[in-house]
């Protein structure tokens, strides 16, 4: 149909036409290739600085200070040819339009007026290579040859500025608690503008904070709660972007039984006052188990003064179970209450997340009964797929540390599941991506929040996530959330947690050193192996066992010996794995979103920076679209059995997003969280509608509409 | 409301529908509710700043071309074709319509108060008060919103200002969304659109129900007196659209979308296409960045377009079966 494309049409109208039939009803994906095509001849070659060969670019580009000249000096010229001539041999080219046009707008090198660019995808892939290995050539050609090849993909903070001599911090995601008192506010906010000036998402804890009208210094009626809080967050993050790269952005947890928690859901509905609305930051529920028996027995829910608890237990409220102490805590006069109800809590829940998809959830027990490492689980991120253990706090007046706690940040890295499973060596590919994530780990040292440095100095915490699964399962004509589909994932996510504890195992042997707190963990005494070395975690369907011929894939007995070595050895990374949500990398990876399903045939993508964009599903073609049903036709089920089979391997969490058709009640969304919660899901992200357009009003051959 | 001339006041049962499309059109038109403030204009403040200054001074003189269309409807429009109602139901969701085109001209201020300064936005507003193509297709819509008119003459006409007018102003935020810029602005104007796509479609809708109660010649005379409206506008459009898009060159592209809309809007009331499809071609990324659905954004710096207020229905015993 390509004779039908107007030769004149610039790439953003030929990257169009992928979300607009032909004549015959197909989709045009050769006019999206023509869009990279033609977005190389028309924008990206005339507007790429030229230089005769590598020495005279390398020198340029440290002489003008845009490469970190420590970086390259840790290896000799004859290496740097070496892994830039094996680079330029793979022959690189972006399979879709919006990738080529991420990369350029968003990660590559640009000249300081922004017009020219200095770096194509390979020197960008080398040079995150070279800084990662730290002067090591054969962990630097593996690094280079894993991220080239399309495995493993490093989180954005990593691949943007690694390499670069004026960058943000590769790190991509920090979290922090709050404590009761005004010092502890007042840093948080400091430390918020601190992180997203260098870059990373940063999610903040309210759990503590004393509810609205709890007296201060004993006077009734004092304090304001935690909107007011939430509201110098919000301006906080939009003062501080990284050089406008990329939006300052915050998101705010609450637990369930805190009195302001509806009050903190209001300020995201559509008819709220400006002076307590929330705009822009993410809103965190944390959710025990304690508030589903009592909407199960439909019974009123008491919320609990964060204030008094911390009077009586000696100990801040996020630093208790809801569920534990709620019966002594309901029958203590000493802690004032209020109570509503919880069924109702759940339908005002969903009836937000109608209208703006937020908040998202924790699950509180799961959370912690799943948690190998000592210490207690009380919030999670940005994206909702971090959960590690943090330790509050206390300050001086001068707001210098009385005592630090610790706080939380964690680097993240993606393998594409498709390329992992396609590659020579499965195990090598999860043990470099490890390595180079504890490389960004030992890479950092935030001095800005102190508390946050001393985190990862002691934990050494990476998260290795996932993505490709819908694109993978479809090009295997698996169908996702199918018996097979769900299968698959339970045994890949299995070989990923033995291969990546391997990794770190011999990450400690190396150092001789472990994460702080090894010996307090399930790893340290052998339990957390249990369920690997009770049963096998190996196909049995025959298409499952297809697609890992030719892999080789952990047995009881390998989990049995790599339990010794772990107890001999310990760990070197306190946590390993966290499933992000990956936007922008998986555009740039040719990959599907995470283990999500696509939300789209023919995805919309909108952001600040680049406008709007359409990207194909990986691997689609008018010939396999059946095996790429949307995951608003897949429907929630499928989604959450897919991501419960992941659950079980992962030691942190995955962002999980719920997809509704906008006809969809609130009931439904409950019990979508229901179905979540029994399955031991641990967090939800965000929940997506979508609305079809009325008869008669739609946009005629559009792709993404109706089907 | 007829029944009030012989002085019996009746309540309106929306359990007794005559017509299910009214009830319909409602269900959407509630649920799709919002108020300007829930978009985050002030992150396309960054991006203004990147438009040149005659780029800067169309955009805001054609939201101010865009308010004044919305006033007319919110304040003239809607309310007329009340009276015209021919059930209660149709009555409350003309004045829905009514209400949503008051919040489309708040939602234009709060684009101006975000992104212009005062000085710029008042020059704006009295180029519309003085541009003569403006004024002109305004007073040819208004000619048939007088009381004394006829009520399917009406109808077409606001058919037409829903459909058509609109279009040559909606243009240019799509314009710049798809160049990655306002897009934040584009997210506010997907919302109108999508308002706006319903409330020409259900005008339309309730103007073939009333052709259908008259006879041939009448519809033949509404024919002939729609194909000429349409024809009067265009030529106004043609002139506005080329006034403001010729400095940029955009004039022809916009006339393509101008073609499209004009078949849209014929279409909603029943009628065949005018232009050949040859002379609808819109540039693709226009046409694409109409569709408000399933639009996959960074979270964390806009809001999108398609959230909507939620049924909300407890849950039950047997949903917490656990």
């Amino acid at each position: 149909m390509l004779d039908a494309i107007k030769p004149d049409l610039d790439y953003h109208a030929l990257n169009a036409m992928l979300n607009l039939y032909d004549a015959d009803g197909r989709i045009r994906f050769d006019a999206d290739r023509m869009a990279a095509r033609q977005y190389f001849l028309q924008h990206v070659n005339q507007n790429t600085v030229f230089f005769h060969n590598l020495d005279e670019k390398l020198r340029y580009l440290v002489d003008e200070g845009y490469y970190e000249a420590a970086v390259l000096d840790q290896y000799s010229r004859n290496f740097q040819r070496e892994i830039w001539d094996a680079a330029y041999a793979r022959k690189f080219r972006f399979p879709t339009f919006l990738g080529a046009f991420k990369y350029y707008t968003s990660y590559t090198l640009k000249t300081r007026d922004g017009h020219r660019y200095l770096e194509r995808y390979e020197d960008r892939v080398v040079m995150v290579a070279l800084a990662l290995a730290r002067g090591d050539e054969a962990l630097a050609l593996r690094f280079m040859d894993e991220m080239l090849s399309g495995r493993f993909q490093p989180a954005t903070p990593t691949f943007l500025n690694a390499g670069k001599k004026s960058r943000g911090e590769l790190i991509s995601c920090f979290l922090l608690r709050i404590e009761d008192n005004m010092e502890s506010i007042g840093r948080a906010i400091n430390s918020s503008l601190q992180l997203s000036k260098r870059g990373g998402g940063v999610a903040l804890m309210l759990t503590n904070i004393r509810e609205s009208g709890a007296p201060i210094k004993g006077i009734e009626n004092q304090s304001s709660g935690v909107i007011p809080v939430m509201k110098l967050l919000e301006d906080s993050f939009s003062y501080a972007n990284q050089l406008g790269a990329r939006q300052g952005a915050g998101a705010v947890y609450l637990n369930a039984h805190h009195p302001d928690i509806l009050r903190f859901l209001d300020t995201k509905r559509e008819n709220a006052d400006e002076k307590i609305r929330i705009k822009t930051l993410s809103l965190g529920v944390v959710i025990p188990d304690i508030t589903f028996d009592l909407a199960k027995r439909n019974e009123d829910m008491y919320l609990f003064s964060p204030h008094d608890i911390q009077r009586v237990y000696g100990v801040p409220f996020s630093d208790i179970s809801v569920t534990e102490k709620y019966a002594e805590m309901v029958d203590d006069k000493r802690i004032r209450k209020k109570k509503i109800n919880a069924r109702e809590f759940f339908q005002t829940l969903a009836e937000i997340q109608f209208e703006s998809g937020y908040p998202y959830i924790m699950f509180e027990d799961t959370v912690n009964r799943a948690n190998p490492i000592d210490g207690r689980i009380t919030m999670s991120n940005l994206c909702s797929e971090i959960l590690q253990v943090n330790e509050a706090s206390q300050f001086n007046d001068d707001l210098s540390y009385a005592h630090m706690g610790t706080d939380i940040s964690c680097n993240l890295g993606s393998l594409n599941i498709a390329k992992t499973m396609d590659g020579p060596d499965f195990g090598a590919t999860v043990e470099a991506a490890i390595r180079a994530l504890t490389a960004v780990s030992e890479m950092s040292a935030i001095d800005s929040v102190p508390s946050i440095r001393k985190g990862n100095d002691e934990a050494h915490a990476v998260g290795l996530g996932q993505m490709n699964l819908h694109g993978f399962l479809a090009r295997e004509h698996i169908h996702y959330g199918s018996p097979e589909g769900v299968e698959f994932t339970s045994v890949y996510f299995a070989a990923i947690a033995y291969h990546a504890i391997r990794a770190s195992m011999l990450l400690a042997r190396e150092k001789g050193a472990t994460f702080k707190g090894f010996e307090k963990s399930t790893y340290a005494d052998g339990s957390f192996f249990d369920k690997y070395t009770d049963r096998d975690w190996l196909p049995g369907l025959p298409d499952v066992a297809r697609v890992f011929d030719g892999i080789t894939l952990p047995t009881r007995d390998d989990w049995a010996a790599l339990k010794l070595q772990v107890m001999e050895h310990g760990l070197y990374n306190r946590n390993l794995q966290a499933v992000p949500p990956t936007g922008s990398i998986s555009y740039i990876n040719n990959s599907t979103s995470s283990i999500h399903p696509i939300v789209s045939k023919i995805e919309i993508r909108k952001e600040g920076k680049i406008g709007r964009v359409y990207y194909p599903a990986a691997y689609m073609s008018n010939e396999n679209l059946d095996y790429y049903r949307d995951a608003y036709e897949i429907g929630p089920e499928a989604i959450i059995d897919t991501y419960a089979a992941a659950t079980e391997h992962v030691d942190q969490g995955l962002s999980l997003t719920l997809f509704f058709p906008a006809e969809a009640t609130t009931r439904d969304i409950n019990r979508a969280q229901i179905h979540a919660w029994k399955k031991g899901i641990k967090t939800i992200y965000y929940i997506r509608l979508r609305q079809t357009a009325l008869e008669g009003t739609e946009v005629q051959g559009c792709v993404s509409c109706t089907l | 409301m007829r029944d009030m001339v012989t002085s019996v006041a009746k309540a309106i049962n929306w359990n007794r529908l005559e017509d299910e499309k009214d009830l319909e059109v409602w269900n959407r038109l509630t649920v799709n509710f919002w108020l300007p403030e829930k978009v985050p204009l002030s992150n396309d403040v960054p991006s203004w700043a990147t438009l040149r200054p005659e780029e800067r001074q169309l955009t805001i003189r054609v939201f101010t071309g865009l308010t004044l269309l919305d006033t007319l409807q919110n304040g003239v429009g809607a309310p007329a074709m009340m009276p015209d109602a021919i059930t209660p139901h149709e009555e409350a969701v003309l004045s829905n319509i009514a209400f949503m085109e008051a919040v489309h001209a708040r939602s234009y201020s709060s684009i101006f108060s975000t992104l212009c300064s005062t000085k710029e936005v008042d020059e704006a507003f009295r180029w519309s008060e003085e541009n003569p193509h403006l004024q002109h297709k305004a007073r040819l819509v208004l000619e048939e919103y007088r009381a004394d008119a006829d009520p399917m003459r009406r109808k077409i006409a606001s058919v037409f200002l829903e459909s058509f007018l609109f279009y040559s102003g909606f243009y240019l935020p799509m314009y710049w969304s798809s160049r990655a810029k306002l897009t934040n602005t584009a997210d506010l104007i997907r919302l109108i659109i999508r308002d706006e796509a319903v409330h020409g479609y259900y005008i339309g809708y309730k103007y073939q129900r009333g052709l259908e109660k008259l006879d041939e010649a009448k519809r033949a005379a509404l024919k002939d007196f729609a194909f000429s409206l349409i024809f009067d506008l265009y030529d106004i459009e043609a002139k506005y659209t080329a006034e403001l898009y010729d400095g940029i060159g955009l004039t022809e592209d916009v006339k393509a979308f101008l073609h499209y809309n004009a078949n849209k809007a014929l279409q909603n009331l029943g009628y065949e296409a005018l232009f050949p499809p040859a002379a609808c071609e819109v540039n693709p990324a226009i046409l694409a960045a109409l569709s408000p659905d399933s639009e996959n954004h960074d979270f964390f710096s806009g809001s999108g377009s398609s959230y909507v207020i939620g049924k909300a229905v407890a849950t039950e015993d047997e949903d917490w079966d656990f």
